[in-house]
C-alpha cells in the first residue's frame, strides 16, 4: 500500500515535470504539426520542421546571436564577480555591510522598472539594436548574483593556503592566479552557467531594444512563426527546442553543483 | 540570495570566522578590486531605478522621447493612477492574488515533493531529481509557449482531455478569455517553473535533519502528519520562510509568462498585471511617465517584501 502510494506519486511528479518538455519535443517532430494536427504520438515523425526553422526561419542567425550575447555576459561577468567576491569576502573595509546589503536588494528590483529608464538612456546612447548594448545589460543583472555566490566559495578557501603563498614570496597577484583562482574555479563555473541562462532566456530586453530582426536573440526570434491568424506551432516547437535544449543539458550536467551552490541560489527567469 | 541556505543547508560553510585580515588595512585594494562591477551595476540598475522616479514625475511621450525636452507634471502621474478605476478592479487584484496563490501553490506542491523524495531510494531518487531539473530549466518563454498550445482553444491537448473528461466543451471553451482560467493556466505555468527550487532547497533541508529524531517521534506513536507539523515544520522554519519569500518576489514580478499568454500584451485588459500594465503604458501606448509610476508602484510593493527578507536573513547569518 505504502510502496504502491510512492509509486503514484513518482509518476505524477515525473508526468507533471516531463509534460511540456514532451509536448514540445513531439509536435516538434510531428510532420503535420503546422496542419492542425494537436496530438501526443504524431502519425508522422520527421525533422523537417527542424530544418524549416533553421533554414528558412532564420533561425540560426538568432541562435549565434544568442550565443554571443550570453557568452559575453559570461566572461564579462565571471572576471567582475571574482573580483568583487575577493573583495568583500578576504577584505574587511568600511561599507563592506552596505555593499552587501545593496548587492541583495538590488536582485529584488522588477525588470519592468528597469526596462524603462534603460530603453531611454540606450536610445540616447546608440546603444539600441546592437548585441553589445543587450550584453552589458545582461552583465549587470547577472552581477549581484555572481558576486553572492562566489562569495561564498571565495570565504571557503582557506586562509592559510594564501598565507603558506605569501610565505613563499608569492606576491598578491601571484597568489590571486596560483591559489585563489583554481580553488574558486567549480563556484566560476556554477556562477557561468547561471549567467549564461539569464543572458540566453531573457525576452523583454531583447524585445525592446531589438527591432532589426537580424539582431533578435532566440527568445524574441520565436515570434516570427507567431502568424497574425494561424500559427505555424511545428516551427514553433521545433525553434522552442532548439532554445531550450543547451539549457537542459547545462542543468542537468550541472545537477549536483546547482543542487548544491545554487539551490541555494536564484536561477528563475 | 543564497545565504540562509548556506546556513541552513551548508552549516560547514561559515564565511564570517575568519578573524580580520592584517592586509585588510591596506584600504584601497577592495575597492580597486569592487570598482568595475559597482560602476557596472550603479549605471544599469541603481541609476535607471533614480530615473524610473524621476521619470515618473514628467510627462514623457514620444515627444519628450524625441526632443528631449522634460515636462513636469509633479504627482500627476501618480494621482491618475491611484484615481483610475483598473487599478483597483484589475490590476492590483491580479498581481496580488495572482502572486499570493501561485506562491501558496507552489510551496506546498514543492514540499509535498520534497517529502516525498526524502523517502525514496537514491536511485530513484536521481531519477525524480532530474526530471525536476529538466522541469527547471525549461525557459520562460518555450515553457509559456507550450502551456499556451497545450491550452488552445477548440484543439488543443489539455482542452481536448478536459472535453474527454466533461469538464469543458472543446467547441467553445477559450481559456484565455475569462479572468479566472487565464490565471489557472499561468499559475500552472509558473507552479511548474518554480517548484522544482522549493523542493530541492526543503528536500536540502530535510536530510539534515537526524534521523534519531524521527526515529523517536515514530516510537512515540507520531503519525505522519503529526510528524510534520511537531518536528519538521518547526525544524525547518527557515528553510520555509526563505522559500516562501523569494517565491514572492519572483511571483510579484512575473511578466513574461504573462505577456506572452494570448491577451496577455495588453490586448485583454481584464488580465493586465503591475508589471504588464507599466510596460504596454510606455512601449504600446508611449506614455512612459504613467509606465515608470506603475513600475515604481510594483517596485515598492517588492522593496516591503524584500524588507521583510532581509530582516529574516539578518537574524541568520552576520554578513
Amino acid at each position: 500500500m505504502r510502496a504502491a502510494g510512492k509509486g503514484l506519486g513518482v509518476a505524477g511528479v515525473l508526468g507533471f515535470t516531463l509534460f511540456p518538455v514532451y509536448l514540445m519535443v513531439v509536435t516538434a517532430l510531428n510532420g503535420e504539426a503546422n496542419a492542425g494536427s494537436r496530438t501526443l504520438w504524431p502519425a508522422d515523425w520527421t525533422l523537417k520542421n527542424f530544418a524549416y526553422v533553421v533554414g528558412e526561419g532564420g533561425f540560426g542567425r538568432y541562435l549565434s546571436n544568442s550565443l554571443l550575447v550570453a557568452l559575453g555576459t559570461v566572461l564579462a561577468g565571471a572576471l567582475l564577480a571574482l573580483l568583487a567576491a575577493v573583495a568583500v569576502s578576504r577584505f574587511r573595509f568600511r561599507f563592506r555591510t552596505s555593499v552587501l546589503v545593496m548587492v541583495l536588494i538590488i536582485q529584488m528590483v522588477p525588470v519592468e522598472a528597469l526596462v524603462i529608464p534603460l530603453f531611454i538612456q540606450a536610445r540616447t546612447l546608440q546603444m539600441l539594436d546592437t548585441l553589445v548594448g543587450l550584453a552589458v545589460v545582461y552583465l549587470a543583472f547577472s552581477l549581484p548574483f555572481a558576486i553572492w555566490t562566489l562569495r561564498g566559495f571565495v570565504a571557503a578557501v582557506p586562509v592559510e593556503l594564501e598565507e603558506a603563498a605569501y610565505l613563499d614570496g608569492a606576491s598578491w597577484g601571484r597568489m590571486f592566479r596560483s591559489v585563489l583562482l583554481p580553488l574558486v574555479a567549480p563556484g566560476l563555473v556554477a556562477t557561468s552557467v547561471f549567467s549564461f541562462i539569464v543572458a540566453w532566456n531573457e525576452f523583454i530586453f531583447a524585445l525592446t531594444f531589438m527591432s532589426d530582426d537580424q539582431n533578435y536573440t532566440v527568445a524574441v526570434g520565436l515570434r516570427r512563426f507567431f502568424g497574425q491568424h494561424a500559427t505555424d506551432w511545428g516551427a514553433v516547437m521545433a525553434a522552442s527546442t532548439l532554445i531550450t535544449i543547451p539549457v537542459m543539458v547545462f542543468f542537468v550536467l550541472a545537477q549536483k553543483r546547482l543542487t548544491d551552490g545554487l539551490v541555494a541560489g536564484a536561477v528563475k527567469g | 540570495m543564497t545565504l540562509a541556505e548556506r546556513t541552513d543547508v551548508e552549516p560547514g560553510v561559515a564565511p564570517s570566522t575568519h578573524p580580520a585580515r592584517r592586509r585588510g588595512s591596506r584600504t584601497a585594494r577592495p575597492w580597486l578590486l569592487l570598482a568595475p562591477a559597482l560602476l557596472v551595476m550603479g549605471g544599469l540598475l541603481l541609476y535607471p531605478l533614480f530615473r524610473v522616479l524621476v521619470l515618473s514625475l514628467q510627462d514623457f511621450g514620444l515627444r519628450e522621447l524625441v526632443s528631449g525636452r522634460t515636462h513636469w507634471v509633479g504627482l500627476g502621474n501618480y494621482a491618475e493612477l491611484l484615481g483610475s478605476a483598473d487599478l483597483w478592479t484589475t490590476v492590483l487584484p491580479n498581481t496580488v492574488v495572482f502572486a499570493v496563490v501561485a506562491v501558496a501553490l507552489t510551496v506546498v506542491f514543492g514540499t509535498i515533493v520534497a517529502l516525498l523524495l526524502a523517502r525514496l531510494t537514491p536511485v530513484v531518487r536521481g531519477v525524480v531529481t532530474t526530471a525536476i531539473m529538466v522541469a527547471w530549466a525549461m525557459p520562460a518563454v518555450t515553457g509559456t509557449y507550450v502551456w499556451v498550445f497545450a491550452f488552445a482553444p477548440g484543439d488543443g491537448v489539455a482542452v481536448q482531455a478536459l472535453d474527454a473528461l466533461g469538464l469543458v466543451d472543446a467547441a467553445t471553451a477559450d481559456p484565455f478569455a475569462g479572468r479566472l482560467s487565464f490565471y489557472a493556466v499561468a499559475a500552472l505555468n509558473v507552479v511548474h517553473h518554480g517548484f522544482p527550487f522549493v523542493a530541492l532547497t526543503v528536500l536540502a533541508g530535510l536530510l539534515t535533519i537526524p534521523r534519531e529524531l524521527t526515529e523517536a517521534s515514530i516510537v512515540d506513536g507520531a503519525g505522519p502528519w503529526r510528524r510534520f507539523r511537531s518536528l519538521t515544520f518547526p525544524m525547518l522554519r527557515p528553510v520555509f520562510a526563505v522559500v516562501t519569500v523569494l517565491s514572492t518576489i519572483w511571483d510579484f514580478k512575473v511578466f513574461t509568462q504573462i505577456y506572452l499568454m494570448p491577451g496577455g500584451d495588453g490586448v485583454n485588459r481584464g488580465v493586465l498585471t503591475l508589471g504588464t500594465w507599466s510596460y504596454v503604458e510606455s512601449f504600446a501606448q508611449n506614455r512612459y511617465g504613467l509606465g515608470a509610476a506603475i513600475a515604481v508602484l510594483l517596485t515598492a510593493l517588492l522593496l516591503v517584501v524584500t524588507v521583510a527578507y532581509l530582516r529574516l536573513l539578518f537574524r541568520e547569518e552576520e554578513l
